[in-house]
């Protein structure tokens, strides 16, 4: 695998843009962005798009009815006791421990998702083409082999449009 | 839309992104002050003496409390009702401001979640002492077992209780944890510490800031603020059916869930503002939480004393107008007039005219008097569940029946030891925690500026 890469260094978000925009106009295919903060520009530019809130409606019905299901059998099927009168199948009471649960169970699978979507887990090895990227600097980097014929335009169009630094690097994954 | 024209900038002091970054973890890199090694000392004191009161209490039994056969909920319960409350509004700080795109939370929702995650842990502590053999505490968990299968009662609120808390608890935690992962990778990318960079890094679990990430991160807290936001109302509704389903005076009243959903929110609120002072002047972050956060703040606890005082002012109404001698009572005769009207009085002028005091532009940006006022909002809020317990069942239907209560050392030893592990937490969050989320004021730093049209900005446009 190639892991030789073009880092382009930025200071500001609009720099940034003005960069993303340009460099796709121009046909550059962007490796990835990293940023300290999330630009909103930069995710949709970048063509990512989630489907996470679809992903957590079915945690959320797939929970209310498991727990649903769950109060059923154990109250009304393994083990019906009454309760001053009340019928055991007590279904409006039912709804309250449905709505702490369902939300208990779409908050877990969330971050679960999370973790495997977003690849954020535990002793990761992550690679970081320019540590300052998490404090103040906005990074661009490109692939250097796709683009290596243009590697020149490349960075100048970059410096152009407000890079303070252009640099290439070979980039293994950190710890 | 934020108009810094109007509301003035949200970060003071010029700054850019490198001296935010700076400023927010330097207190992690210097060494503790001497304010913090004090307070720290004195917290784990009172933690002591809780865990001591926590072994009289486990190894004698409930009998070395206070508590008899009228007043069976009493000192446990109050305090269990106010760390709950307190721990409520973390969560509704930061997400009621999330959802409502309010961008002066990013300064304040770390610790309001902090605060709340700790408060949590300490009212948890009650109700499992509370149960008597606490080894047992197991019991609630809905489980198959030897013992019928005995399956736990869905219909009680008391489960309800139980089940809302764990995941209000597990919820806040998380919510709260996977906001610091960003904060972490920064303090991991610019510590010079070898053990700091492990520790941390080991904690950031390998973020980067990669569009990738930050998509996801995006759509994970919206999705959890939204459903949470439901959660942050049920949980203390189902705290207040815990008395509104009984048929106690003045327990057995419609108005409980709201009214116990906003004081839990008015008491978080003024512990937040009691820790944001406290931030602000020991580890002068002035530039982070402005007078405007704190005038923000003092407008809400003006707004949410006027519902208490309407809902203390229904109860009473209602307990006449309902004709029940009972309610009547209760409400007249035991706490406004009778042996608990200090304590009723207390409340009313903590929580429903002390507040008011920050209609005052002048008090509302004089920090020691806004200190005061929310110190004395959370002792009115304590007053508050002592009223609604403790002369609730002091005096019920049975003259004969009739009591009083007082704590005991044990029970009191338990508070202070809460009080202990609160003040503890708070301050291990000051030292090893970014106490402002780094990464969101980062988001709003240029948007809420006045320098947001400043040469630089916007030279390529």
């Amino acid at each position: 695998m190639n892991n030789h890469f073009v880092v382009g260094v930025f200071d500001e978000e609009a720099q940034l843009m003005a960069a993303v925009n340009e460099t796709q106009k121009q046909g550059f295919q962007i490796q990835e962005i990293y940023s300290p903060y999330p630009v909103y520009e930069a995710i949709e530019a970048m063509g990512k798009k989630t489907r996470f809130t679809f992903a957590a409606f079915l945690f959320g019905l797939f929970g209310a009815l498991g727990v649903l299901a769950f109060m059923y059998y154990t109250a009304v099927i393994d083990w019906p006791i009454n309760y001053g009168g009340k019928p055991t199948n007590a279904f409006p009471s039912f709804l309250v421990v449905t709505i702490v649960i369902t939300i208990l169970v779409v908050t877990i699978a969330s971050l679960f998702t999370f973790s495997a979507r977003a690849k954020i887990y535990p002793g990761k090895a992550y690679v970081l083409p320019d540590p300052r990227s998490t404090d103040d600097k906005f990074v661009m980097v490109f692939d250097k082999s796709a683009n290596d014929s243009e590697y020149q335009r490349l960075a100048e169009l970059l410096k152009a449009e407000g890079a303070v630094e252009v640099y290439e690097k070979n980039i293994e994954p950190e710890n | 839309m934020y108009k810094t024209e109007v509301r003035g900038p949200l970060i003071l002091g010029d700054k850019n992104y490198h001296q935010i970054s700076t400023d927010i973890i330097a207190p992690i890199n210097q060494p503790v002050p001497l304010w913090w090694k004090v307070a720290f000392g004195i917290s784990n004191l009172a933690l002591l003496f809780g865990l001591v009161a926590i072994y009289q209490t486990v190894s004698v039994g409930i009998g070395t409390w206070g508590v008899n056969n009228s007043v069976g909920w009493a000192w446990e319960i109050i305090n269990f009702v106010w760390w709950i409350g307190i721990g409520h509004a973390g969560t509704a700080f930061s997400i009621f401001l999330l959802v409502l795109r309010q961008k002066w939370r990013t300064s304040i929702n770390r610790a309001a979640e902090a605060m709340t995650v700790v408060a949590v842990m300490c009212a948890a502590i009650f109700p499992a002492l509370h149960m008597g053999r606490v080894w047992l505490a197991f019991y609630i968990f809905p489980y198959p077992n030897t013992r019928g299968p005995l399956w736990v009662n869905y219909n009680s609120p008391l489960f309800w209780d139980f089940i809302a808390i764990s995941a209000y608890l597990l919820i806040s935690a998380s919510f709260w944890y996977f906001g610091m992962v960003p904060d972490f990778a920064t303090i991991r990318d610019r510590t010079t510490s070898k053990i700091k960079k492990a520790v941390y890094g080991f904690f950031a679990f390998g973020w980067v800031g990669t569009s990738r990430e930050w998509l996801r991160f995006e759509a994970l807290s919206y999705v959890l603020g939204g459903i949470a936001a439901v959660l942050v109302v049920s949980v203390h509704s189902i705290v207040s059916t815990d008395f509104a389903v009984s048929v106690i005076p003045g327990w057995h009243t419609t108005v409980f869930p709201p009214y116990f959903v906003v004081g839990a929110i008015f008491s978080g609120f003024a512990m937040v503002m009691t820790l944001m002072i406290i931030i602000r002047k020991m580890y002068k972050f002035q530039d982070y939480v402005t007078s405007s956060h704190l005038n923000a703040i003092a407008k809400i606890l003006i707004f949410i004393s006027l519902i208490m005082g309407t809902a203390y002012a229904t109860e009473a109404f209602i307990a006449w107008y309902s004709g029940n001698r009972y309610e009547i009572f209760t409400f007249f005769y035991n706490r406004a007039t009778g042996d608990y009207s200090i304590e009723y009085w207390t409340m009313i002028i903590c929580n429903a005219i002390v507040p008011q005091l920050f209609w005052f532009k002048k008090i509302r940006k004089n920090l020691t008097a806004a200190f005061i006022i929310s110190i004395i909002i959370n002792i009115g809020m304590w007053f508050e569940r002592y009223n609604i317990i403790i002369t609730s069942l002091a005096k019920d239907f049975l003259p004969s029946s009739w009591v009083t209560y007082s704590p005991t050392w044990v029970e009191i030893g338990v508070f202070v030891g809460t009080l202990g592990l609160f003040g503890a937490g708070v301050l291990l969050f000051f030292k090893f925690i970014p106490m402002m989320a780094i990464s969101e004021l980062k988001g709003i730093l240029k948007v809420t500026s006045y320098n947001t049209n400043d040469k630089k900005h916007i030279s390529h446009e």
